[in-house]
């Protein structure tokens, strides 16, 4: 009876584990068995406050933290000013996917979701878990006055809208410190060869340039940057699409691109440190008290996160300024940026109304005098901005001939095994990467999607 | 303490506390399944089966599925299993030495394991030796009190390549040319994450074996002593061998913890460098949550399971012949 018995009992245990460590079941997310050094790794939600209004209330989740909030909530108020619904408003930057995978699996969605991922956004789409523009009052066909193409695309699924610019950044800005370029004696770089040029120049006085590379993203951008501006747009469009080839010579050629700069000899610390150092460390680098090196890329953003988090001394024109990245082969205006969309998940009166709401320049103007973003809605000029930086940012985005998404957003999240960013942190730690492996496992989540 | 012969198992098993409630430790003959049985076992088997019977034949039979949004889609039989095999993220055999998520796993296995065990057992019997033991005690339990994410946030300041960030290298800094980085080194990455890990687990085993070696009962010591052996010898003949019992526990604790190891991960490096700093339970999370295939990440789990079976086996079979300090 004894031996009968004890495979059933070693089932329960293993039972209990797998249990406690399985993610996807039932929409509950793991429970972690109570034992210690690996307890529960929760982000917390922060639930926010809840302006009342006479028609009703909808349920809006964000990813959006610090600034993006303050400005975000500010939106909210206008909202329930002008349309009497109120909004329960929940922020979580941490932990954001899983906390709305399991409300759509628990059958519990927010009404309105902002989304930060166009292969995330394909992935709700498909599910039938996004609700489309069109089925939400609002005529689809007319956006196309109000946003830019390049953004619009970006939302649409097998050819319908399922969601709306929000707010958008440019990531063909090239930050740097004037005063370590002056004390340097050279000017903005226009051209590849030219910001080489500087990087040469800058390099001991202090440094030439600061990168983390830990948060791999930082790099795809970089490769997405050369990728457009080297190869063109056409070939840009077709490498983020389902039809691309990662096997493609282009491919290659703008890693060594990148290498040209993206190497010890230019980045502060050497490449390995680089690959440990958090991008906001890198920032830091940069633009704190005192600057080891003069250069940093990455997107509009960082403008706001230097002069409000890194080092609140810092003066536009004088320690903080950026120049559009250097041009490449191809001399057409173009730039890629990062963006979030807003879609809603139920089709519930105040669904509606917020959507209809989000696309009047008014609520854009709102969100535009805060700073902390830059619209996409074409009602707002460059009046609206508060400072500076933030208006030529605009500016950028509104006079590049094409603008496309940020690509490594736009493939497909479901790559199995190694992903485009941690690919290039090795290919900048000088091995070489299997690009047509690489091709083989995208084509793969494409296929799958 | 008593190791019970195979013969008395189920005397043993009477006064055994931690045996599972369903275990038939208690031999049950036909008549007395009466309604007092099904009163007491009855909420613990109906618990039991929705929240873990249940989820698991979910995960198995999911991990044979596309598995969107977590619901059976799609038929796809092996092929997440192939997938995973071939995946070089998840185990790679073809370089010397081997990588991937379950290689590092089993690094975590052995190294973890066996620091935390060595360290907490030096601890324990160096601190029973002196006055302030509960002091030193609480010293080496405090990281238990940190959560394992504010745990890999402070390592995060600790392992910073830059000086004026990272403690480590700020320590380092006069004897080294330019900074270690230490998450941003494939080759150094896990032996970091690992290190990290045994600073957060070393207090517990020092209060599991403290407590272990405080039930040796000193007239076995006193004993030992007049027969005129050393220290050493009583450490490696009479200490061990007597806490044999409470490591094995402790090692089994620990090998599940290993397996189910994320936290550390997901905050200090996000399995980076590339893939080199993944575990198993990493890269379920990564495929269903982030990858959005639920059934790769079922997949995932039902290997997780697999390899915790002998584990909990032994587990069990200890339990059952023996009382546990």
């Amino acid at each position: 009876m004894t031996r009968t018995l004890r495979f059933p009992a070693i089932l329960l245990s293993a039972a209990f584990i797998a249990a406690a460590c399985s993610g996807g079941g039932g929409g509950s997310s793991s429970a972690p068995a109570a034992s210690e050094p690996g307890a529960s790794a929760s982000g917390g939600a922060s639930g926010g406050p809840v302006t009342s209004g006479a028609a009703g209330e909808i349920n809006v989740l964000s990813l959006w933290g610090g600034s993006e909030e303050e400005a975000f909530k500010k939106v909210l108020a206008d909202f329930t000013a002008k349309t009497g619904w109120g909004v329960k408003y929940e922020a979580d930057r941490q932990t954001y996917s899983t906390t709305l995978q399991s409300r759509i699996t628990g059958g519990n969605p927010p009404d309105i979701a902002i989304i930060p991922g166009i292969g995330f956004l394909r992935r709700f789409a498909k599910d039938g878990s996004l609700k489309k523009i069109s089925d939400l009052g609002v005529d689809a066909s007319t956006l196309t006055q109000d946003y830019p193409e390049g953004f619009l695309a970006a939302g649409t699924v097998d050819g319908e809208l399922y969601a709306l610019p929000a707010k958008y950044n440019n990531k063909g800005t090239m930050w740097f410190r004037p005063d370590v370029y002056k004390a340097a004696n050279v000017t903005a770089p226009k051209t590849w060869d030219e910001y080489k040029a500087m990087l040469e120049t800058t390099k001991d006085k202090p440094g030439a340039m600061a990168l983390g590379a830990k948060d791999d993203w930082n790099l795809t951008d970089w490769f997405e940057s050369i990728y457009i501006r080297q190869s063109g747009v056409d070939a840009y469009d077709k490498l983020f699409s389902k039809d691309g080839d990662w096997s493609d010579p282009s491919v290659q050629k703008t890693v060594d691109t990148m290498l040209e700069v993206i190497n010890d000899k230019y980045v502060v610390g050497g490449i390995t440190a680089a690959v440990g150092r958090a991008w906001t460390d890198a920032i830091a680098q940069v633009f704190g008290p005192t600057p080891k090196a003069g250069t940093f890329y990455e997107g509009g953003f960082v403008g706001g996160i230097a002069t409000g988090q890194t080092n609140k001394d810092l003066k536009i024109g004088e320690t903080i300024d950026w120049y559009p990245f250097p041009t490449l082969g191809n001399t057409e205006d173009v730039t890629t940026f990062g963006g979030d969309v807003v879609g809603a998940l139920t089709e519930s009166e105040g669904a509606k109304a917020f959507v209809q709401y989000l696309i009047t320049p008014e609520a854009n103007k709102v969100w535009a005098s805060t700073g902390a973003i830059v619209s996409p809605h074409k009602g707002v000029g460059t009046d609206a901005y508060p400072n500076d930086l933030v208006v030529r940012e605009a500016q950028s985005l509104q006079s590049a001939a094409k603008i496309r998404y940020d690509g490594s957003d736009l493939l497909p999240a479901g790559i199995q095994g190694e992903q485009m960013g941690q690919a290039l942190q090795r290919a900048i730690a000088g091995e070489k990467v299997d690009w047509a492996d690489f091709q083989t496992r995208v084509k793969a989540a494409w296929d799958a999607e | 303490m008593a190791v019970v012969t195979p013969g008395g198992v189920d005397a043993a098993g009477v006064a055994t506390t931690a045996a599972p409630a369903t275990s038939p430790a208690t031999p049950i003959a036909g008549r007395r399944w009466d309604r007092a049985v099904i009163l007491f076992l009855g909420p613990t088997a109906l618990l039991m089966l929705i929240f873990l019977i249940y989820p698991t034949l979910y995960t198995i039979a999911l991990s044979f599925n596309r598995g969107r949004r977590g619901e059976f889609t799609e038929w796809v039989g092996l092929q997440h299993y192939i997938g995973l095999l071939n995946d070089k993220s998840f185990i790679n055999l073809s370089t010397f030495p081997p990588s991937g998520a379950i290689w590092n796993n089993v690094l975590w296995a052995i190294f973890y394991t066996g620091f935390v065990i060595f360290l907490g057992l030096v601890v324990a019997v160096l601190a029973s030796r002196v006055r302030y033991e509960s002091i030193i005690k609480a010293v080496v339990f405090l990281p238990m009190a940190i959560a394992a994410t504010a745990l890999a946030i402070i390592w995060n300041f600790v392992y910073a390549p830059d000086p004026n960030i990272g403690l480590l290298n700020a320590i380092l800094d006069p004897f080294t040319s330019g900074s270690i980085s230490w998450l941003g080194n494939p080759a150094l990455v896990n032996a970091a994450l690992i290190a990290a890990g045994i600073w957060g687990s070393v207090g517990f085993a020092t209060v599991i074996l403290s407590a272990a070696l405080k039930s040796i009962p000193s007239e076995v010591l006193e004993a030992a002593r007049t027969d005129g052996a050393n220290e050493r010898q009583i450490f490696f003949r009479i200490i061990l061998p007597m806490v044999s019992l409470p490591i094995s526990v402790l090692a089994v604790t620990l090998l599940v913890n290993v397996i189910k190891l994320f936290d550390l991960i997901y905050v200090l490096t996000n399995g980076g460098p590339g893939v080199s700093s993944r575990v198993i339970a990493f890269t379920m999370y990564n495929e269903s949550i982030p990858g959005g295939q639920f059934g790769r990440g079922a997949a995932i789990t039902v290997i997780m399971l697999l390899l915790l079976i002998p584990i909990m086996a032994f587990n069990i079979r200890r339990f059952r012949s023996s009382r546990v300090v």
